[in-house]
């Protein structure tokens, strides 16, 4: 926070991000590849939510994501709404090893389209790709620079027709096109990740990040009254007014 | 897929008597045993002292006697305090004394004598050392005495304290610093060792100044008694309040939370469950699987196979102890931080004291504990810390997204892990209300810095940089060298002990109270949401619709709970790979009080009137009827229904039209689906009919079904292949060839159906809308200030009360003759009794002549006195006037409507009728009673007008 208000963040925007999908799906793997470019396979498992920060520069922005990685297991559900209250995007994460997930993140896709914040930004990603496809065609996917979710599909359907038949491609449970389908239907990016190779995991972040509405966001938090009419993204426009309050008013505190 | 659980309202607030019992960490189910064998419990005011030379002060208190158990507490209940085993009691004595003092002496197992002074009067004492006496027999019985010996040899301190002065040290300073080495001495080890011992505990130990520690506690242990006899004094807390040392920290931890009296008491268990369980997967396996290379990683231990599977043991173990609980993800990390310093088995037992006692609800499928004790927390921020509690409301930062995992885990999730120990430490010898202390101490910190936050991210990073600086000096730049040698989680533990004694156990005990039906309103309402937007279909519903079944779900539920709780995952699931996931089903008790939540007739509603009040009472329908439909939705043949299940089989009759219904109620009594009813079925069908028309006013629907009837078995007979099969049915009733098989197809059913008016009325619209989805009146949750339990009694009174003064009312009501019953009809159509006309196209004439049955004409007639309530005997004397007889089974109504309607005995299937099922059905007076006792009631007023015509339609006015 501190870093956010003072100068050199200006042009950053806060973009509070949940995670959210069955046990085991790779939240936090997706998570920790995104924010540290790292892989570790024992996580420490999430008690109610992990939180971490990340940056990511988008044109001359420089969005810095709050992330809330949400424990997966069932009985934690009723302790969701605690941290996607407010959030500006959402990454639902299934895996594509694993049909039942699938059937999860669409539940969570539901619960979030109706308990949440209206205006929030849903992706869907089917994690755990390196298991369905052979090793050699993850390095093509993650150089590739993707600008439109449909460059994604071109670059990732290639390696995975080429994977057709192969071993690894029986663990597939979930059917990019059923999944793609779903999404577009649901009104969600679409990804499929693997959080062990790093692919697609970046363009997650970066596809949200351009369907947020951060001119929206940026001039709520620069203008001075309470931006309450606009309505969207309520939880950064508080944040960022309360900042600019904030320095009168701290002080204020501190002395009584 | 969804579970719902009534489970949170079956919550009972414990009784003073097992409060205190907790309080002194004794197991209830071993106090139960001695229940069974008829110890009884009592308590007398004692005074404690030590008659070693000790000069230890003497304490005031009192003294429980709770078989098989004897615990004292001083009268501040934290001085001084002891809960010990009877069986490690080797000698009592009365002491002779000066006249007028009552004393004891207990010798214990460890060679100390305790003098208890009976301060009570000399009856109550007397009775008191006789009821020890008994509770000590019985143990002795028991053979606990002798379980003492080896069992001990299992606790470290036996051997820390046998181990004479010297020695210990000698032995602390060559080990400590090679601690390793005393894992290779390995098997002989007589005691319980935890995986710390051979990969070493963290933190230094110079640093921890372990040895010192060692020999204060070898110390007191020596004078005060260890493991099953430790007294705790004063000295005990100060103790364990500066740390336990690492070696002594599991044995400690047993002690302290009483999870040492089950491992002693259940010997064998833990290796028991595992090897009963071997091989066995279920949902919670599956989950510890996941979570195991991932509970404490960094520690050496869990990064080699006998950590692992060590942590998969106790974890498997307590989930197949604790079904319904099972594995909930921060166990794994509480398990594997009590691995460090106990055995597997000693873990085990702690765990299960963890889940049930110290931390109840947390680990639940529903975590209701955790959400409680959130809220309690918020609740105690905001009257300690306010200006805190303020500025987070401001800024919406929600306190959970950081105190959450503070309690959920004990802080190791969040703290280093030599400060997260020394916080279990207290949390286990001083009770749950450490865990707030220190969070309340928490934010009072690092208060100025929190009223900078602006945010839920700010408020996590900056707790998250202050428990990384928990080593560092708390005054930096003190001048003070003392100052400055306190560190950061000295000064914490200082502020919660210190500025947050106030948080006492009561405290903790009524801000749960007080908030426990918010959160299992929140929690019910938010599954409710789940389980309707989890339906896989919705139907022709709404989700307020869909919302509306579930509610009268729930409430059944809540009244019958379904036969075998779902979420207990039985021994069936042996050896199939993975279950699916759990989900709720109904039995037909169940069934039965949702349905009459629904559906009008399956309810038996009499409104009262007494000319005092009117009250509607309900009661729930039994019939054949709900039970064929009961089955009929089973699509899955479980033998029990889902959510799901019920809105598609509501579905499948509240939006039918005409033929759709006709059909469905063809479907429904057709039972082996073959298209046909046999003439069994048509019977059932009619009886059927009868239930849902029973308080139907007057005879219209009575006069439909017996046309039905015979209309059925007069087409069914007429298009039947063999003419003479139609002929056996003369004979004998309830017999032979006709009766079960193939009869009468849809088409014909149809025909009969709307060959009636009043069938075809009822099929088209008001058997869907028999159907009503309406609010349900949710059961009554207490209301919050008083407490669960005061307002479940209060209500249980209120209701009793509520009874009482109904009855109250009815007799004045019968005595000033305003008293009367109306039994409410289930579709209620006909008020008037404008006798709908049988169609004549397919009837014998002498149908045309409408129903002025001897019955109805007499009722008419019948001006009376109001009558009783409940029908009954004193009914009967006006009821004498009628020609109907009181017992009249549905079949006997019919029958006595057909007489009524035609003198036409060529049905032979209306003998048939009586001798059938005359008894089986009967005993449904009462209300057939309380229906003419209502009906004459309606008509005093109105009866010339009633007169007017007394063999056709009588008007009905229910004004």
């Amino acid at each position: 926070m501190a870093e956010s208000g003072s100068g050199t963040a200006d042009k950053s925007v806060q973009v509070k991000l949940v995670l959210l999908g069955e046990a085991a799906v790779g939240k936090s793997s997706i998570v920790l590849r995104f924010v540290s470019n790292e892989f570790q396979a024992n996580k420490e498992p999430t008690i109610g939510a992990a939180f971490l920060t990340q940056k990511c520069r988008l044109e001359d922005r420089v969005l810095r994501y709050e992330i809330w990685d949400t424990a997966g297991q069932e009985r934690f559900h009723s302790l969701a709404p605690m941290y996607y209250r407010n959030a500006q995007a959402a990454v639902v994460v299934y895996d594509v090893t694993k049909a039942s997930s699938l059937e999860k993140a669409k539940s969570w896709v539901k619960e979030l389209q109706r308990q949440a914040n209206p205006n929030i930004v849903i992706a869907l990603a089917g994690n755990k790709l390196d298991l369905v496809q052979p090793s050699a065609s993850s390095s093509g996917a993650t150089s590739t620079p993707e600008s439109e979710d449909e460059a994604d599909d071109a670059t990732a359907t290639p390696g995975e027709a080429a994977a057709a038949g192969d071993q690894p491609e029986s663990l597939r449970q979930v059917p990019r096109d059923e999944a793609e389908a779903y999404a577009k239907e649901a009104g969600l990016l679409f990804f499929e990740t693997s959080a062990k190779t790093g692919d697609g995991v970046v363009e997650i972040f970066t596809e949200i990040a351009k369907k947020i509405p951060i001119e929206h966001i940026l001039a709520s938090s620069r203008g001075t009254g309470r931006p309450g009419a606009a309505g969207r993204t309520g939880g950064a426009q508080e944040g960022g007014v309360n900042l600019e309050e904030n320095a009168a008013k701290s002080k204020d505190a501190c002395n009584c | 897929m969804s579970t719902i659980s009534t489970q949170l309202r079956s919550f009972k607030e414990p009784t003073k008597d097992q409060l205190t019992q907790l309080s002194f960490s004794i197991p209830s189910s071993l106090t139960d045993r001695a229940d069974k064998d008829g110890l009884e419990k009592m308590e007398i005011n004692a005074v404690l002292s030590l008659s070693a030379e000790a000069e230890e002060d003497s304490y005031a208190g009192k003294l429980h006697l709770f078989p098989p158990f004897l615990s004292f507490a001083s009268l501040d209940r934290k001085s001084c305090r002891f809960t010990l085993p009877l069986c490690t009691i080797r000698r009592v004595e009365r002491l002779n004394a000066r006249a007028g003092i009552y004393a004891l002496s207990l010798s214990l197992w460890h060679g100390m004598k305790i003098i208890v002074q009976l301060t009570s009067l000399r009856p109550t004492a007397d009775l008191f050392c006789s009821m020890l006496r008994d509770a000590l027999k019985a143990e002795l019985q028991h053979g606990q005495m002798k379980a003492v010996r080896s069992f001990v040899k299992t606790c470290y301190s036996e051997t820390l304290v046998a181990s004479t002065g010297p020695l210990v040290d000698e032995e602390l300073e060559e080990k400590t610093p090679l601690e390793g080495e005393e894992g290779s001495r390995g098997t002989d080890i007589p005691y319980h060792v935890g995986l710390g011992l051979k990969f070493k505990f963290p933190g230094d130990p110079k640093k921890l100044r372990e040895a010192s520690k060692v020999k204060l506690w070898t110390t007191y242990l020596k004078t005060h008694g260890r493991n099953l006899t430790l007294l705790r004094y004063p000295q005990c807390t100060r103790l364990v309040q500066v740390g336990l040392p690492n070696r002594l920290r599991g044995e400690m931890w047993e002690v302290l939370s009483g999870s040492l009296y089950l491992r002693f008491s259940y010997p064998g268990m833990y290796q028991q469950i595992l090897k009963e369980n071997e091989g066995r997967t279920s949902t919670s396996t599956e989950d510890i699987e996941k979570d195991l290379h991932r509970s404490l990683p960094e520690y050496s231990a869990y990064q080699s196979e006998e950590g692992i599977s060590a942590l998969r043991r106790v974890l498997q173990a307590y989930s197949f102890k604790n079904p319904e609980l099972g594995y909930c993800q921060a166990m794994n990390i509480l398990a594997a931080a009590l691995l460090i310093y106990m055995s597997e088995e000693q873990a085990f037992w702690l765990l299960e004291v963890i889940c049930d006692r110290l931390l109840p609800g947390y680990y639940s499928t529903s975590m209701h504990g955790t959400l409680l004790d959130q809220r309690v927390f918020e609740s105690l921020v905001q009257k300690c810390l306010p200006i805190i509690h303020d500025h987070f409301q401001v800024v919406d930062v929600q306190l959970s997204v950081a105190s959450l995992p503070w309690f959920l885990s004990l802080f190791i999730n969040s703290m280093p892990m030599v400060f997260a120990c020394r916080i279990i430490d207290c949390f286990f010898c001083m009770g749950p209300k450490v865990l707030f202390q220190v969070g309340l101490a928490i934010l009072k910190i690092n208060g100025e810095e929190l009223l900078k936050i602006q945010d839920d991210g700010g408020f996590i990073q900056l707790m998250r940089s202050y428990f990384s600086s928990l080593g560092n000096s708390a005054h930096p730049h003190s001048a003070d060298p003392r100052a400055r040698a306190i560190t950061r989680f000295q000064e914490l533990l200082l502020v919660s002990f210190r500025e947050f004694a106030i948080i006492t156990d009561d405290t903790i005990y009524n801000e749960r109270r007080k908030y426990r039906n918010d959160i299992i309103f929140s929690i019910e309402s938010f599954s409710k949401r789940a389980a309707v937007r989890n339906l896989s279909t919705l139907e022709r519903f709404t989700k307020e619709q869909a919302g509306l079944v579930y509610d009268a779900l729930y409430r059944a539920m809540c009244i019958v709970p379904p036969p075998a709780p779902v979420a207990k995952p039985a021994p069936s699931l042996i050896g199939d790979g993975s279950e699916e996931k759990p989900e709720t089903r109904i039995g037909l008790r169940t069934f039965r009080i949702f349905l009459s939540e629904i559906a009008t007739w399956a309810r038996d509603e009499k409104v009262i009137i007494n000319g005092i009040q009117q009250r509607v009472e309900r009661d729930v329908a039994e019939h054949e009827f709900i039970d064929r439909l009961f089955y009929f939705w089973d699509v899955s043949c479980k033998g029990a229904l889902s959510f799901q299940d019920l809105v598609s089989g509501l579905d499948g009759v509240m939006f039918n039209d005409l033929m759709e219904n006709i059909e469905w109620f063809f479907n429904l009594h057709d039972k082996n689906k073959d298209g046909f009813l046999t003439k069994d079925e048509v019977l059932q069908l009619s009886e059927s009919l009868l239930f849902i028309f029973r308080f139907e006013v007057g005879d219209a629907y009575l006069g439909a079904v017996s046309r039905f009837m015979t209309n059925a078995f007069e087409y069914g007979d007429a298009l039947l292949p063999q003419p003479e099969d139609k002929r056996e049915s003369d004979d004998v009733p309830p017999s032979d060839i006709g009766h079960n098989q193939p009869y009468l197809n849809l088409a014909t059913f149809r025909m009969v159906v709307l060959a009636d008016e009043i069938l075809e009325s009822f099929f088209e619209t008001d058997l869907s809308a028999c159907f009503k989805l309406e609010p349900v009146p949710m059961m009554d949750l207490p209301s919050s200030h008083n407490g669960f339990l005061g307002d479940l009694i209060s209500n249980i009174a209120t209701d009793d009360n509520k009874k009482l003064f109904n009855r109250f009312t009815d007799r004045i009501g019968q005595t000033i003759g305003r008293h009367q019953v109306i039994h409410r009809p289930a579709i209620g159509k006909y008020t008037k009794l404008d006798e709908p006309k049988a169609r004549e196209s397919l009837l014998i004439p002498s149908m045309r002549q409408s129903p002025t049955s001897p019955s109805t004409s007499s009722l008419a007639t019948t001006a009376r006195a109001p009558s009783p309530s409940n029908a009954s005997t004193s009914n009967l004397s006006a009821a004498e006037t009628l020609v109907q007889p009181p017992d009249i089974s549905p079949l006997n109504m019919v029958k006595n409507a057909n007489e009524a309607l035609m003198e036409r005995p060529q049905f032979a299937i209306d003998d048939a009728l009586d001798d059938d099922t005359d008894d089986e059905l009967g005993g449904e007076d009462d209300g057939v009673m309380d229906e003419v006792d209502a009906f004459l009631e309606a008509h005093d007023s109105g009866l010339t007008e009633e007169q007017r015509e007394l063999a056709k339609g009588k008007s009905f006015s229910d004004q």
